[in-house]
């Protein structure tokens, strides 16, 4: 087999081992469904409340999806504001690196006292976790542009506002997709979370009542779904990402 | 930062230089300025803040000033500082494990071609997915007790220190494997001597976020198991409407979330000195 195909086979490969590992032990090891549920109870489960586990996906994608969009629409255009001025970035730049490395996880319970216990605060919760990603990264990328090419960009007198369409935000737009990326899935698992403490609906909520009535089994299928959606996320955020660069390459 | 051959600070400076009292090289604006500036906008924040509340009053139930914080937190201190101990050992503690696992079975999928073609692409799966999820199961398996916070937080910080040890181990240069086997050097030399230095920057990039994620999974830990730690008390003031307390306990994780972000610099500072820093960061960005 060639490496190419090597590489695509051998996690499926590995993947199955696990799974049947898995199935096996279970089957012959005489585990209780309460403690680990086999995969196949767990496809069976997942198969029989489908129609269910669906809605709950409906309710939390489009929370991490508005909460998503606001971060990035939020990100760009603070990182932009940010590295425009050189006193801007001085002023603001401890403060933003500082509030990435607290564990803003824990603001959790204080969006419930904002915002009460609807959408809103989910969705600015998750808004807040994945906004810090976009910025950093954006604010990077727009600094590292080549300097060359932003001599050449005076000399011709471009105006600031063309400099920075054409020039800064192509030279950005690697770093701004990393931030992105990172900021997809913390989208989601800031949802989750709030659903963890707020929620009446949504996976979130469904993995936590199923945990708490040790239905182990629905708490692994709203696990798959969950998995499904942050993925989708993820592969949706990177597709754009090619689509983007070669439109820019031209 | 890149030096700008334009740069506007220069020729302040050099006119400084001439000037007939000329400040000692630390006073100078351009070089206070980046520590006076955040400084500044610290204090006009909190400032603020508390003015917000005093001319505000009506929303001392959601938020409370800086002063009340501050008071509370003086006050509060002998029920706090338990919590505090008790998130800060499950933290460490998970990421202690964390480290140690991390590393030897990322090192350990290195060791074959075939073995990293087949598990590292799980790896990386796993930091896409919302892992957080999962909470709740750790809850049955470990029960509302320490371990499953503890563990909980070793299964978040685990994934991306295991990830990027593999990859930095990976990703050592062909060159360097190729003078090693023309000196031939064995094959454990060649790891202690090549493979670790050129891994140690992807290393550490792991290493920060796996701290941030043993934090964030022993926060939610307490969220899930409600017993002890300063996240079980955010959650408990923040359940009573006390907006004071609860932020007098963020305060407090803040600081041990950036003491223990601080401690794995320190360590990176350390672990690039005695590997000689110029060679390890060259190629990595």
């Amino acid at each position: 087999m060639s490496e190419r195909t090597l590489s695509f086979v051998l996690p499926l490969a590995s993947a199955a081992v696990i799974a049947l590992a898995w199935q096996l032990t279970v089957q012959f090891g005489d585990i209780r469904e309460i403690i680990l549920p086999a995969p196949s109870a767990i496809a069976e489960k997942l198969l029989r409340t489908m129609p269910s586990l669906l809605d709950q996906a409906v309710v939390t994608g489009r929370e991490a999806l508005a909460a998503f969009a606001l971060a990035v629409a939020a990100g760009f255009v603070g990182a932009a504001t940010i590295s425009s001025s050189k006193i801007l970035r001085e002023i603001f730049y401890p403060a933003i690196v500082t509030l990435q490395l607290i564990p803003k996880v824990a603001l959790a319970p204080l969006f419930v006292i904002f915002l009460g216990i609807d959408h809103e605060a989910r969705v600015t919760f998750a808004a807040l976790l994945s906004f810090f990603p976009v910025l950093i990264s954006t604010a990077v990328g727009l600094n590292n542009t080549d300097l060359s090419a932003l001599r050449l960009c005076r000399s011709f007198g471009a105006s600031p506002w063309r400099t920075f369409w054409s020039v800064r935000v192509p030279f950005a737009l690697p770093h701004f997709f990393s931030g992105v990326r990172i900021s997809s899935t913390m989208a989601v698992t800031g949802i989750v979370i709030a659903e963890f403490i707020s929620a009446k609906e949504g996976l979130g909520f469904a993995i936590l009542a199923a945990g708490a009535r040790s239905q182990t089994a629905a708490a692994f299928a709203a696990i798959a779904v969950l998995c499904i959606l942050g993925l989708a996320l993820y592969g949706a955020v990177a597709g754009l990402e090619r689509l983007a660069i070669r439109w820019y390459r031209g | 930062m890149t030096a700008l051959p334009f740069a506007p600070d220069t020729p302040v400076d050099a006119a400084a230089d001439t000037g007939a009292i000329a400040p000692p090289r630390w006073l100078r604006w351009s070089k206070i300025r980046p520590v006076l500036l955040p400084l500044l906008f610290a204090v006009a924040w909190l400032a603020t803040w508390q003015w917000g509340v005093e001319r505000f009053p009506q929303t001392r139930s959601v938020l409370s000033s800086p002063s009340e914080i501050g008071a509370i937190l003086g006050r509060s201190m002998p029920l706090l500082l338990p919590q505090l101990a008790s998130t800060a050992r499950e933290a460490l503690m998970g990421f202690a494990l964390a480290t140690v696992v991390g590393i030897a079975l990322g090192a350990a999928i290195t060791l074959s071609r075939r073995l990293e073609q087949a598990l590292f692409p799980h790896l990386v799966l796993f930091q896409i997915v919302p892992k957080i999820a999962l909470a709740p199961l750790f809850v049955i398996w470990f029960g509302v007790g320490g371990e499953t916070r503890l563990v909980f937080a070793l299964f978040l910080a685990f994934f991306p220190i295991a990830a990027a040890t593999a990859g930095g181990l990976a990703r050592t240069r062909p060159e360097a494997l190729r003078l090693c086997t023309a000196l031939t050097a064995s094959r454990w030399r060649t790891f202690i001597a090549v493979r670790v230095p050129f891994a140690i920057p992807s290393l550490f990039a792991g290493l920060k976020i796996g701290m941030t994620m043993a934090l964030i999974g022993t926060i939610v830990g307490e969220f899930v198991t409600g017993q002890q730690g300063l996240g079980y008390m955010i959650m408990f003031a923040a359940a009573n409407a006390d907006s004071a307390l609860t932020f007098a306990a963020l305060a407090l994780l803040c600081v041990v979330g950036l003491a223990v972000y601080a401690t794995v610099v320190l360590a990176e500072i350390v672990a690039q000195r005695w590997y000689g820093a110029p060679f390890v960061t060259e190629g990595f960005n």
